[in-house]
């Protein structure tokens, strides 16, 4: 082979650079396109998400006096959690949504195991019927369940003919009607979330706890429903904070009755004006919620059952 | 096994019902002659239904509610769509940073959302203008966009646009020619699914409004909470059945459980 000769070299090296320059220049215009179609997106949800949220966080660590005197306190945060009035509302909307968990746990748990064990187009069917309401506005579903609850109405009566009950409690505008309204609103999300896992579980396994000995309600409780642990604590963690923070529930079937932390909060801004305040309570639910919803997960993945959540 | 399965069955109806039975008996309860709101309904008139167009806010909140619900999913397309073509193709950093930060307003209860937004926009002039809600409800639809298009594109074969680019493609029709068509789909849903969750939308809108701009579920909102009458019932039948030829047209196009799926 001959050498390379000394301008062949110098061409090669002229060669390549332009080639990499070249790519450079490429990767550049690469970015700009990729800037150009990211930037609007990311521009509002800076502008009008992360910008307020902030903002309203700095807001609550302001305490005003008067008209013009404001200085920087958390006497927004003391106020809250030594007034009996907000931590009342604050452990009446704690127990409100622990009570949507139980029932939505509950009443989801069947359907979804029926999801996961009948035919796919049953499942479609399902699906379709579970999934939908969460398309039609809350209110609406609201009214439907406050056309069942009036006194004297479809849900009294059966309370009465089942035998359950002579006097029924008062259902509309009371903590029960509010867990009706918030359970019956978020019941689809328990079951989608539970029927996902029970979907991944390998059938062989029943099978095997068959073949071994157990019976359906032996291998319900030690195979099916230990699997399906990370659906029902995504279930439950979404309900809950979802019901820890809903406005337009506690406001339409709970009424004065059941001032939960929202309707305060909703109060304090738009009746009272009490803006900085007002965002107090909304980091002090974010908060709490958080709190709440960490701990749970925690435990449960650290409990009995780790295996579950790799 | 049988004794068990029925009992199964028996209390995943009950369930489906629980679900079901508010929208089912709103529809008997519209038709009722009586003055207030009843089930089962007191006998048979189509008068809340008259009653109805002669209320003109009602359905002026309707069209409210139509407009921007349809600006709404529009922006969000646009924004989410190319944004998340932006995201599936090139190497960003801390990509997973980036997705988070943009479903973000999903995991923001929209209470907070609501009272950040009315405090925020306040001292711009923003608070209480078509703009302003407008703004609102493209944050919490376009997140949605953005999640199907991320999922529409999780498969795609990049080098299929590289393809139509050595065969003399411009840019914009290797887009409109092969990946709107893979991704179209995706981005219908997201269409349908913000137009939706933005006609629906109560609690963000309520920190929104002005009185001169409202929309429907407003409307009921507000009639709920001032006097309960069967006009209610009504609105929200009307409510109902628009909503259902949606849903049935979102069924068809991408398969509602799937949606919700891949959003929780």
């Amino acid at each position: 082979m001959e050498p390379v000769r000394y301008d062949d070299r110098q061409k090669i090296v002229r060669l390549s650079t332009e080639i990499v320059t070249a790519r450079r220049k490429r990767n550049w215009r690469k970015y700009i396109y990729c800037g150009l179609l990211l930037f609007p997106l990311v521009a509002l949800i800076f502008g009008f998400f992360v910008i307020p949220m902030l903002y309203i966080l700095y807001l609550s660590f302001i305490e005003t006096k008067g008209e013009t005197n404001a200085f920087y306190s958390i006497g927004n945060y003391v106020h809250f959690f030594t007034d009996s009035y907000y931590l009342h509302s604050l452990w009446l909307t704690i127990k409100i949504s622990l009570y949507t968990v139980v029932v939505s746990l509950l009443l989801g748990y069947p359907v979804a195991l029926t999801m996961a064990k009948c035919s796919p187009r049953v499942r479609g069917l399902l699906t379709l019927l579970v999934a939908s309401p969460l398309l039609i506005s809350v209110v609406v579903r609201n009214f439907g369940w406050y056309l069942l609850l009036l006194p004297n109405g479809t849900v009294h009566q059966l309370l009465i003919s089942l035998g359950i009950t002579t006097s029924p409690p008062k259902l509309l505008f009371s903590e029960i009607g509010v867990v009706i309204g918030l359970s019956n609103a978020y019941l689809p999300f328990m079951i989608l979330s539970i029927a996902t896992s029970l979907y991944n579980i390998d059938p062989s396994l029943e099978k095997a706890a068959a073949i071994l000995g157990a019976g359906p309600l032996r291998s319900f409780w030690s195979v099916t429903l230990p699997l399906s642990l990370p659906g029902i604590v995504s279930g439950v963690v979404l309900v809950f904070s979802m019901s820890m923070s809903a406005y337009v529930t506690p406001a339409l079937m709970g009424g004065a009755n059941v001032p939960m932390l929202p309707v305060v909060a909703y109060d304090q801004i738009i009746n009272l004006l009490r803006w900085t305040y007002g965002s107090a309570i909304s980091y002090i639910l974010l908060g709490i919620t958080l709190i709440m919803v960490t701990i749970f997960t925690r435990m449960m993945e650290k409990g009995r059952y780790r295996e579950v959540f790799r | 096994m049988s004794i068990l399965r029925r009992l199964r069955l028996l209390l995943a109806i009950i369930s489906l019902i629980y679900i079901l039975i508010p929208l089912v008996v709103t529809i008997p309860a519209s038709l009722t002659s009586a003055n207030y709101p009843s089930f089962p309904p007191k006998g048979f008139s189509l008068q809340w239904y008259t009653k109805l167009l002669e209320r003109p806010e009602f359905a002026e909140a309707f069209w409210n509610s139509v407009k921007f619900a349809f600006l709404a999913s529009l922006f969000s397309v646009l924004l989410g769509t190319l944004g998340a073509l932006a995201i599936a193709k090139y190497d960003i950093p801390w990509k997973s940073y980036l997705v988070s930060l943009l479903t973000a307003p999903l995991t923001v209860p929209q209470l907070v959302l609501g009272i950040a937004l009315l405090i925020y926009f306040t001292p711009i002039l923003l608070a209480g203008t078509p703009t302003g809600f407008l703004i609102a409800h493209i944050i919490i639809c376009v997140p949605y966009v953005v999640r199907f298009v991320l999922t529409g594109l999780s498969g795609f074969d990049y080098n299929l646009e590289r393809a139509a680019a050595i065969l003399g493609a411009s840019p914009v029709l290797v887009f409109w020619k092969v990946t709107f068509p893979l991704i179209r789909p995706a981005v219908l849903s997201g269409a349908l699914f913000s137009f939706l969750t933005s006609f629906d939308n109560v609690t963000v809108s309520l920190f929104m409004v002005s009185p001169e701009m409202r929309t429907l579920p407003l409307e009921i909102f507000s009639t709920m909470q001032d006097a309960y009458s069967p006009i209610v019932a009504s609105v929200s039948s009307v409510v109902i059945l628009i909503s259902i030829v949606l849903i049935l047209i979102l069924e068809k196009i991408h398969g509602v459980g799937k949606l919700l799926g891949s959003t929780h």
